[in-house]
């Protein structure tokens, strides 16, 4: 299928492709190999750099990185319980990117999307039964999306520079969760340890194969497949690649970019959120200060690093989960702080913009 | 209700000007780089490396000012990296500057792990050395009156001079600058490493002089705010004064009406400095 102005230049529909041309597909995919080969070996040049500018060695990291992809078992299964709020924090940019925006905001849409969600869970107890797991993830996904419009509205109406306003929203959400778990949500028996209470079993999504790896790694998937599947195979979806790629002329048609901006920042904050509950509710059993814990940082450079192509979130969020579990192992190992996560996704991310531009140069 | 009036205005504007100052550093910085054209979110970044950097090298040496040349310096370093993401590369620049902030707050929290909780004595008050105090503005440190000065001075460089021009011609339209013999790239890439040693004194200035300590990710988006605030300013190295006092006045209302027993929340009166940046960006 294929999107069409048709004549008049006022609607849009589709009409058959005409038949393909078998070269496209390879070569494309075998660009994007390359692209990642490229920032693999310019990250570990970056990195191994650094290890060995601070006196350790690079073997230490890419063993470290080699336990979290294919090690043991278990640090398999804990890379993935890394990767499932990062998974879905990837959407919170990777939707809004649809139509040409850089949001950085899925980390504080995930500390408001806990909040939505451990509202409901301390409102209403265990008196819903069954339901109080549905509609937990369902009052996170709500605040989520509330939190992801702000910025869509400040775009769409006032033209508030989107990438900003989220990171400033960011810095105002962190203190909205320390306000309440330090105060009225305060759990009066944790001995001043600021965090609610723990949560009741029904409201603590399931865990499978006696592993921690719990709902949010597939409702994350899905999220992942229903996105890919809307963006490229549905009408909308093809209509927000011409959004994109040419605003003056949609609009003249008549496709308001204002309202898809707004919905596509709420469904990344919905996401966002659902990421937020999950976190408090398996990984740490209650809200707590610091929650997510920077997964929506690292989102933001999932999304970044499969440059639109929704399926590539999955690799990559794979990759990037490992590269914090990597860390943890360092930290353990080779005593160094953690804060060594944020330096190696910092190389990661320069080094993906740098292989970026050399594919697109070899393109041209 | 006097009383917490009172409690909130006392000594209101010295605290005013000393937490406004690091961000009117980073303030400078920046509107320096967007007048060449470029946007730097790493300004954050290049602040918290220049805190980490200052800190450690003051308090080792027990000189001040050692540590506030070589946090400029760290700043500047760091700011290399979007100059070859942008220019080099041509990368996006809010991406590229979204890796600087992220390597910068790596670096800096790894730079300043073996100093957490030290403190330092930082700068004399000028009116311990020069005999002299100015009344409502308190003790004035080297670092606030140096910032007043380097605004003055980046407003004349950037409206009289030759180079000042060039600079405002490349962030006007780069390719009529590049016709016009303008050294765009050059430029360009002087203006980030000029925003980066800004920002890196404006760290410092968070570190020795404000704070007197180091914490991880102490700057806390003021870097952030600071790419915010220069549109606010209008890229104007004067307008920039004011704006950076709005900041401080919010950040020391937020403290004050804690300490005046206010009934809201500190975590809540946090958010404050950034709900008012929010609200003038608009």
């Amino acid at each position: 299928m294929r999107v069409q102005l048709t004549a008049s230049g006022l609607g849009v529909r589709a009409v058959a492709a005409p038949p393909k041309q078998r070269r496209t597909f390879p070569r494309l995919r075998s660009r994007a190999l390359n692209t990642s080969a490229t920032t693999a070996i310019i990250f570990a040049a970056f990195s191994s750099a650094f290890f060995w500018a601070i006196g350790q060695s690079p073997i230490r990291l890419f063993a470290a990185l080699y336990d979290g992809v294919l090690g043991s078992g278990f640090a398999f299964s804990e890379t993935l319980v890394k990767a499932a709020p990062i998974l879905l924090c990837s959407l919170a940019t990777a939707l809004p990117a649809r139509v040409g925006l850089i949001s950085v905001g899925g980390e504080g849409q995930l500390a408001i999307g806990a909040i939505g969600g451990t509202a409901l869970v301390l409102s209403a107890g265990d008196r819903l039964g069954w339901l109080t797991l549905p509609a937990m993830l369902l009052s996170a996904a709500l605040a989520g999306a509330a939190y992801g419009a702000v910025p869509g509205l400040l775009r769409a109406q006032l033209r508030v520079n989107e990438t900003i306003s989220t990171l400033l929203l960011n810095y105002i959400a962190a203190p909205c969760v320390d306000y309440l778990v330090y105060g009225r949500w305060k759990d009066p028996d944790s001995l001043g340890w600021p965090s609610t209470i723990a949560f009741p079993d029904a409201a603590r999504l399931p865990t499978y194969f006696d592993t921690r790896i719990h709902l949010g790694l597939f409702l994350g998937l899905f999220a992942v497949l229903a996105a890919w599947f809307f963006a490229t195979r549905t009408r909308s979806g093809l209509i927000l690649d011409l959004l994109r790629s040419s605003p003056e002329l949609m609009q003249r048609a008549g496709v308001s970019w204002a309202r898809r901006t707004v919905v596509l920042l709420a469904l990344g904050g919905a996401c966002a959120g659902i990421a937020g509950i999950a976190e408090a509710s398996v990984i740490e059993g209650r809200l707590q200060s610091g929650v997510g814990a920077g997964a929506g940082y690292s989102g933001f450079l999932v999304a970044f690093l499969a440059r639109g192509r929704l399926l590539a979130i999955l690799p990559c969020a794979w990759i990037v989960a490992s590269l914090a579990a990597a860390g943890d192992n360092l930290q353990l190992s080779a005593g160094l702080p953690s804060s060594i996560v944020y330096v190696l996704q910092g190389f990661l991310f320069a080094a993906a913009l740098i292989a970026q531009h050399r594919s697109a140069e070899a393109a041209a | 209700m006097i009383e917490i009036l009172y409690g909130l205005l006392i000594g209101f504007v010295p605290a005013m000007i000393r937490s406004a100052t690091p961000l009117l550093w980073a303030l400078l910085g920046e509107t320096i780089t967007q007048r060449a054209g470029i946007i730097n979110l790493g300004t954050e970044g290049q602040m918290l490396v220049g805190a980490a950097t200052a800190f450690g090298v003051a308090a080792n040496t027990n000189n001040p000012w050692l540590g506030l040349a070589s946090g400029a310096l760290a700043g500047s370093a760091l700011s290399i990296g979007h100059a070859v993401l942008c220019l080099r590369y041509r990368a996006n620049q809010f991406a590229s500057g979204l890796s600087v902030w992220m390597i910068g707050f790596g670096l800096s929290a790894y730079l300043g792990s073996s100093f957490v909780g030290q403190s330092i004595d930082g700068f004399a008050p000028l009116s311990a050395v020069l005999g002299v105090s100015i009344p409502l503005l308190g003790d004035l440190t080297p670092t606030i009156v140096l910032a007043w000065l380097a605004s003055a001075l980046i407003a004349v460089f950037m409206d009289r001079t030759r180079p000042g021009l060039a600079l405002r011609a490349t962030g006007e339209s780069p390719s009529a600058a590049r016709t016009a013999g303008i050294p765009v790239t050059f430029v360009q890439t002087s203006a980030i490493l000029a925003g980066g040693l800004l920002s890196g004194i404006g760290g410092a200035a968070l570190s020795i002089d404000y704070a007197q300590t180091w914490a991880e990710g102490m700057s806390q988006g003021r870097g952030l705010v600071a790419v915010g605030l220069v549109i606010v300013a209008r890229w104007s190295p004067l307008w920039a004064v004011p704006a950076a006092l709005l900041f401080g006045a919010a950040e020391v209302m937020s403290l004050r009406m804690q300490a005046a027993g206010a009934t809201v929340s500190a975590h809540l009166l946090h958010t404050l400095p950034y709900v008012v940046s929010l609200v003038v960006f608009m």
